[in-house]
């Protein structure tokens, strides 16, 4: 048995994500699988892997941000799957009715969920536990409402017709260059998301989330807080919902439902709320159930049952994973990580 | 005038019933400190039951007495289940898991009414006379008025199972101060199934009630936007305010829909929305809802 | 020995101990504008802390009536009164938690009432809870680094990219509190989460991290309570090596010895109102406060 760990010599060494040698050579030989990866999955000449896998990457970005808002503020927030719709609208609007490009469009939806999510969390934050989840339900409600009664959203019909990323005459128009920005884009999501964690933000979040009485104990202004968990978390949403809307060229009201909320609720929690490489293994979890659905669902040998038959599957499997989690392992998958790495390192005493 | 007679008189009895089932999420989280995202679900699946024991109007089932029996079993049944498989274990966990759990039940027990039932709207064979009923120049439908009355009845029985009974009593302790109850020996196994199993019953004559008038459709599940705002309103730990919060919420729903659906169509959908949200903003304990107060 | 004499000879030795294990802490406090160098106990030129006619009702109680009170500069005051008196009522005026009727509180001069429990924090005034607030889930090293806070500017985006300010604060801020740590002499404790902790650890850490905050005065409510006599002693050695890095001391308490023994002054509450105010000889000779406690344990061997 070697020795576990290197003794840290420095508080940049304790505080630094990769920390040995060791670290940095699995990081590296972990980006290049990233590179190939999609030449992998399309080896069968099938391209659904692969939008899995880009719908996924958009998944942990948009989930990574209610990480921000739930799993490390504590504010429960079941009105996300708005913000995603905000983000998504803003873009296609901004894309077909002003004829802006993607590259201005894209941060500029980041920015104006956002400020969404400003208008949202400013007077919700006031409450507390389930007041608060309600009121961003009921947000939910009122935003496809106020969407669906829109003429500049096209009412119920969405928008289609959202024209894809391009530089020059370079254009992204295959699931391949969809996959590098996207990923490019997710990694970002997720070093900025680690980075808030050990930031001064973020423990400010834990301690509010822990025990709002006595934060102000600390000088920590819990109100402003509690807001700004709320403007990261819509900021992630927004870019997520952009590119969503882009990639896909449609959007529609009702590709943004109470359920979706409710599923990615889940993959925070079922991930390890408040951390982001519970987040990303939470939102790994459930879409990988999702897609070997989808498989099981095209197979030959069954009979044809419908669409609609296995949504409810799928929804009653994510539903039944949720309560399993919920009763048996609260503290998800990020917890059961981390005790088997624990007592790897203790093997054989462990 | 008299359609604003009209419309509160409806809106009363309509209220009256939303009161009513409104009372079973307020029992669920007052004695066994569960917020039931679920409810919505309880309801539908009662209503599911009852047109599987007594089918629909052109092909009738069993008769209705029978068939309310069943059905009535059956919510007691499903009360100690959900209890027992799901919450048991929540006792004593903080608040949000089981809040958490609730919302995978939410989506658990909609998949499998829709897989069973399937989507369609289904007919719920008749409960209660049909036709309208007129007195004076008002007239309104006469399952408002059936509905009203096993509404009331409900209330009635159920106040008298709370006021007169032992058992009623403790479960009326271990309301207000679980641990004391459980000190006076008020088993809170018990206290907890009770309090499912009324919440489930309750769920299930709210769904029968409404789906007499609606129809059974996978939309009943929207009921638990009717009963947060009742409860929101009325106040999260009140059951008086359940009554109260029913009939703003319904009679406001009546007059909003008449009066506004010219400047906001399809206003009736989402007034239950905006009413939750004006209540969060203003007052987030309802009217007879009790504010907490932190002691540091 | 009793905590009283331990104090007393605590107090002549702890000077010269502490001054080596200064470190940062020993320059924080000349920064900090006290101008105090470690040892010089004696006479303070101003008030920091006062109270002007304050009174505070819920509903119909009146938890505090027409209190006045003043702090001076660099002493150790204790509040004493008997249970309900309305202590941990003053305290929570004073730093924002409760909002006051009547009356005004001054800090340095400067009127501090009714503002919000995080700017009185961030003005210098720190304190504990009676029942520790710690975050149980954390080590005691990351309940600390959060009182921190307030003395760092990162913002948002420089905290999502991690380098350049937000990096060196992170850094500057382990290494006072390591430096906090050392002065409270809870090393053992640095990395153990809170959950897995004594009670009277849990008070200790929770004083270390109102320390790290750099308080120029510090509320202490009830130290004391529910510690054995070992705790006791370090809990007040503690205190002492607090005032004499100049920071005032405010203790809430029950505990008669510890507050005749290290307070300057003591001020006493009685159904909302004070009914004293003093030295500890004084204040132990007032009939009222004699009476207050049925003569029990203030008539005894302490005074």
């Amino acid at each position: 048995m070697r020795t576990r760990g290197k003794i840290k010599r420095d508080y940049g060494r304790e505080l630094a994500v990769v920390r040995t040698r060791t670290h940095w050579f699995i990081l590296g030989v972990f980006l290049i699988f990233l590179g190939i990866l999609p030449t992998i999955l399309t080896a069968t000449d099938n391209n659904s892997w692969l939008t899995w896998l880009n719908f996924t990457l958009i998944t942990i970005i948009a989930v990574l941000g209610l990480n921000i808002t739930t799993g490390m503020a504590g504010q429960v927030s079941l009105g996300h799957a708005a913000f995603i719709m905000v983000g998504g609208y803003t873009l296609g609007i901004l894309t077909t009715k002003m004829d802006w490009p993607f590259w201005l469009a894209l941060p500029a939806g980041g920015i104006i969920t956002a400020a969404a999510g400003l208008v949202v969390g400013a007077p919700s934050v006031r409450l507390r536990g389930f007041y608060l989840a309600i009121a961003t339900l009921a947000f939910l409600f009122v935003a496809q409402f106020i969407i669906k009664h829109l003429d500049i959203t096209n009412g119920i019909h969405g928008l289609i017709g959202i024209p894809a990323p391009a530089i020059g005459g370079f254009k992204i128009d295959t699931d391949l260059k969809w996959y590098y920005l996207i990923l490019l884009l997710a990694i970002g999501g997720v070093i900025s998301s680690v980075n808030l964690t050990r930031s001064r933000l973020g423990r400010a979040f834990s301690a509010i989330r822990d025990n709002d009485i006595t934060a102000p104990s600390m000088g920590i202004n819990v109100y402003l807080t509690k807001v700004t968990a709320f403007f990261i978390g819509s900021l992630y949403a927004g870019i997520a919902g952009g590119l969503g809307a882009s990639y896909l060229s449609v959007i529609r009201v009702d590709q943004f439902t109470v359920f979706d909320s409710i599923w990615y609720l889940g993959m925070v929690i079922i991930g390890g709320a408040g951390s982001t490489a519970g987040t990303v293994m939470g939102v790994l979890f459930l879409r990988l159930i999702s897609q070997c659905l989808h498989i099981v669902s095209m197979g030959s040998w069954l009979p044809s049952l419908g669409a609609g038959f296995w949504t409810s599957i799928n929804y009653a499997i994510y539903g039944a994973t949720i309560i399993t989690f919920v009763s048996f392992q609260p503290y998800g998958l990020i917890a059961i990580w981390r005790k088997w790495q624990a007592q790897y390192k203790r093997w054989p005493f462990g | 005038m008299t359609t604003l007679l009209q419309l509160t008189l409806s809106g009363i009895l309509v209220g009256c019933v939303f009161g009513l089932i409104a009372m079973g999420f307020v029992i669920t989280y007052r004695s066994a400190h569960v917020f039931n995202m679920a409810y919505g679900q309880f309801a539908m699946v009662g209503a599911y039951m009852a047109w599987t024991f007594l089918g629909s109007p052109d092909s009738p089932r069993f008769p209705l007495w029978l068939g309310i029996i069943m059905t009535v079993l059956f919510a007691i049944a499903f009360g100690l289940f959900v209890e027992r498989a799901f919450f048991r274990r929540m006792i004593g966990r903080p608040l949000f898991v089981p809040f958490m759990l609730t919302l995978g039940l939410l989506a658990v027990i909609n998949s499998i009414v829709l897989l069973v039932w399937g989507p369609a709207p289904l007919a719920l064979a008749q409960t209660f006379p049909k036709g309208p009923v007129g007195v004076g120049e008002i007239t309104l439908p006469q399952e408002y008025l059936w509905s009203f009355g096993v509404a009331m009845a409900a209330l009635i029985a159920f106040v008298f199972f709370f006021r007169n009974t032992r058992l009623g009593l403790a479960i009326r302790a271990a309301y207000d101060n679980q641990v004391a109850a459980r000190c006076l020996g008020v088993s809170a196994r018990l206290n907890s199934q009770i309090a499912w199993v009324i919440s489930s019953l309750l769920a299930t004559i709210g769904g029968i009630l409404i789906a007499s008038v609606q129809g059974v459709s996978p939309l009943l599940g929207e009921l638990a936007i009717s009963v947060l705002a009742v409860t929101m309103l009325g106040g999260l730990d009140s059951l008086v305010g359940c009554i109260a919060g029913g009939l703003v919420l319904a009679i406001g729903g009546n007059l909003a829909s008449y009066y506004l659906n010219t400047y906001i169509q399809g206003i009736s959908e989402v007034f239950g929305v905006l009413l939750i949200l004006l209540v969060l903003l203003i007052r987030p304990a309802g009217l007879f809802g009790s504010k907490s107060i932190d002691r540091v | 020995m009793t905590t009283a004499q331990t104090v007393k000879s605590a107090t002549a030795t702890s000077e010269c101990d502490m001054r080596g294990k200064m470190g940062q802490f020993f320059e924080f406090t000349v920064s900090a504008g006290n101008h105090m160098t470690p040892g010089e106990t004696g006479n303070k030129n101003g008030t920091i802390v006062a109270g002007r006619d304050l009174s505070l009702s819920f509903g119909g109680i009146k938890a505090l009536s027409n209190v006045d009170f003043q702090v001076r500069r660099g002493e150790i005051v204790s509040i004493i009164g008997p249970n309900g008196a309305g202590k941990t009522c003053l305290v929570n005026c004073i730093t924002g938690y409760y909002r006051p009727q009547k009356g005004t509180i001054t800090y340095d001069g400067r009127d501090i009432t009714g503002l919000p429990s995080y700017r009185i924090a961030r003005l210098g005034i720190s304190r504990t809870f009676q029942n520790p607030s710690l975050y149980p889930h954390m080590t005691a090293f990351d309940n600390l680094m959060l009182a921190r806070y307030m003395h760092t500017r990162t913002t948002l985006l420089e905290a999502m990219l991690f380098f350049g300010r937000s990096r060196r604060e992170e850094i500057e801020g382990r290494s006072f509190v390591e430096s906090i740590i050392s002065f409270a002499r809870i090393p053992d404790l640095r990395n153990r989460t809170v959950a897995t902790m004594s009670y009277g650890q849990r008070k200790l850490v929770e004083i270390a991290r109102a320390l790290a905050m750099e308080p120029r005065i510090i509320f202490l409510d009830e130290p004391m309570s529910g510690l054995d006599e070992v705790m006791k002693e370090l809990v007040a050695e503690l205190i002492i090596s607090i005032r004499n890095q100049g920071i005032t001391v405010v203790l809430v308490e029950h505990d008669m010895q510890v507050v005749m023994g290290l307070s300057n002054s003591v001020i006493v509450l009685d159904f909302g109102q004070k009914i004293a105010e003093g030295s500890p000889d004084d204040v132990c000779r007032n009939s009222q406060v004699t009476a207050a406690y049925i003569g029990g344990v203030v008539a005894d061997r302490s005074c």
